[in-house]
């Protein structure tokens, strides 16, 4: 059996969305288990007292850049199947950081909201309202920001490309980086926590 | 102090873990090498038997309607024929030049040509040159004309038929094709629909339809 099952047509669109329904309803209970349905916990995230966001996130990256590089190397996955998404450099750096601005100020980022609305967190909702309001502007605005949109293209590069370095040594890089990461956050979490109990 | 792995805490183990993949993957090879080093006849024979290998023109007129753009259509026949008449989306590329084309292999590639036997050639190159997601459009330009740009109602058709009939007479009129109706006095000449490209008047490639004559 190969990977991407639904590419070498193991199963047809209809069943792929219940899939992706049940990868998404786990998604969200890990999410609220690792106390992400709360803004608290996650804009604390921004102020530097609590890195559990920071943890999680990477720890997602590394496993799933792990997991796809030794199954690509086994045969199990074709990455040449999987699809990635073309680079606009500009206008994804200016997306990106209206997200982050948002992130800050709502507590949330969109499928941390959701997870917090279905706990039945109101500013979870209000922030989902947001979402869809955002999302209809940007529809009706398209017109006007498709220049924009589509500046810059760099097509669909990865990081080995780029940097012209082995797929390997990508990933032992990131692995040392995050391990790096790892170890800073436990260090500015514990300074902060001393310095706290020292105000108290 | 003696250094025992049972010392560790459980993220210190897995940070090592981690760490080991990490490093071992240097001298790992490309991961892209692995599952598409050789054809796999195998393979290839399945996902024909299972008739994975193509789509139906209903499928693709419902796709165009919908507006769906995660694909890429190729029109295999000559730039003559394509600029006379193509379906909508569709992108010409002889089958001569198809290898060098820059198709992407992550791209999901529908194939057409006139009939079926070009595109179904084409498929098993691309197949061959590791394409993994090709698809060729079932019996081609032939079937797009039958189905899709001029339908007909059987004789004595069923009322299923007849209904069936009325969804394909608005899938046709979409296309700028023409429904045949059994008492249309015009349709005994088919007309390409018009492209929006500036072409030489599209000529009527369609084989003449018989004109159904039946009793009401």
């Amino acid at each position: 059996m190969n990977a991407p099952l639904f590419k070498f047509g193991y199963f047809g669109e209809e069943t792929g969305l219940i899939i992706a329904f049940i990868i998404g309803i786990g998604f969200g209970f890990f999410l609220e288990r690792a106390g992400f349905g709360s803004g608290r916990k996650l804009a604390a995230q921004f102020y530097l007292y609590d890195m559990t966001v920071f943890k999680v996130m990477f720890t997602a990256i590394v496993t799933a850049m792990v997991g796809l590089f030794w199954l690509g190397v086994l045969g199990v996955v074709d990455l040449s199947l999987v699809y990635v998404s073309p680079t606009y450099i500009i206008p994804q750096t200016i997306g990106g950081l209206i997200l982050g601005v948002g992130f800050v100020i709502g507590g949330y980022c969109p499928g941390t909201s959701c997870v917090g609305a279905a706990t039945g967190k109101y500013d979870a909702m209000i922030y989902l309202l947001g979402i869809i309001a955002g999302i209809l502007a940007f529809g009706e605005m398209f017109p006007l920001l498709r220049d924009f949109y589509y500046a810059t293209p760099m097509g669909q590069v990865t990081l080995p490309q780029l940097f012209g370095v082995s797929y390997g040594v990508i990933v032992f890089l990131v692995v040392l980086m995050a391990l790096g990461g790892f170890a800073g956050a436990e260090w500015v979490e514990k300074r902060l926590a001393a310095k706290k109990e020292a105000a108290s | 102090m003696k250094f025992t792995l049972s010392s560790l805490t459980l993220n210190q183990k897995l940070a090592l873990v981690a760490g080991l993949f990490g490093f071992c993957a240097i001298f790992a090879g490309s991961p892209y090498t692995g599952s598409t080093a050789t054809i796999n006849a195998k393979e290839l024979a399945v996902m024909v038997e299972k008739e994975v290998d193509h789509v139906t023109v209903d499928e693709l007129a419902d796709w165009i309607i919908k507006g769906r753009a995660d694909y890429r259509l190729i029109d295999l026949r000559s730039a003559k024929d394509f600029d006379e008449y193509h379906i909508p989306g569709a992108e010409n590329i002889p089958i001569a030049s198809l290898p060098d084309a820059g198709l992407l292999r992550n791209e999901k590639i529908i194939l057409y040509s006139e009939g079926g036997t070009h595109s179904a050639q084409a498929w098993f190159l691309l197949k061959a040159l590791k394409y993994k997601n090709v698809y060729l459009l079932r019996d081609g330009l032939a079937e797009w004309k039958d189905r899709i740009l001029f339908p007909s109602l059987a004789e004595n058709p069923s009322p299923e038929e007849k209904a069936a009939f009325e969804k394909r007479k608005e899938v046709s009129k979409f296309f700028g094709g023409s429904p045949q109706t059994r008492n249309a006095a015009s349709a005994s000449q088919l007309v390409m629909p018009k492209l929006p490209v500036p072409s030489v008047s599209a000529a009527p490639t369609g084989a003449p339809k018989k004109k159904k004559k039946e009793g009401c």
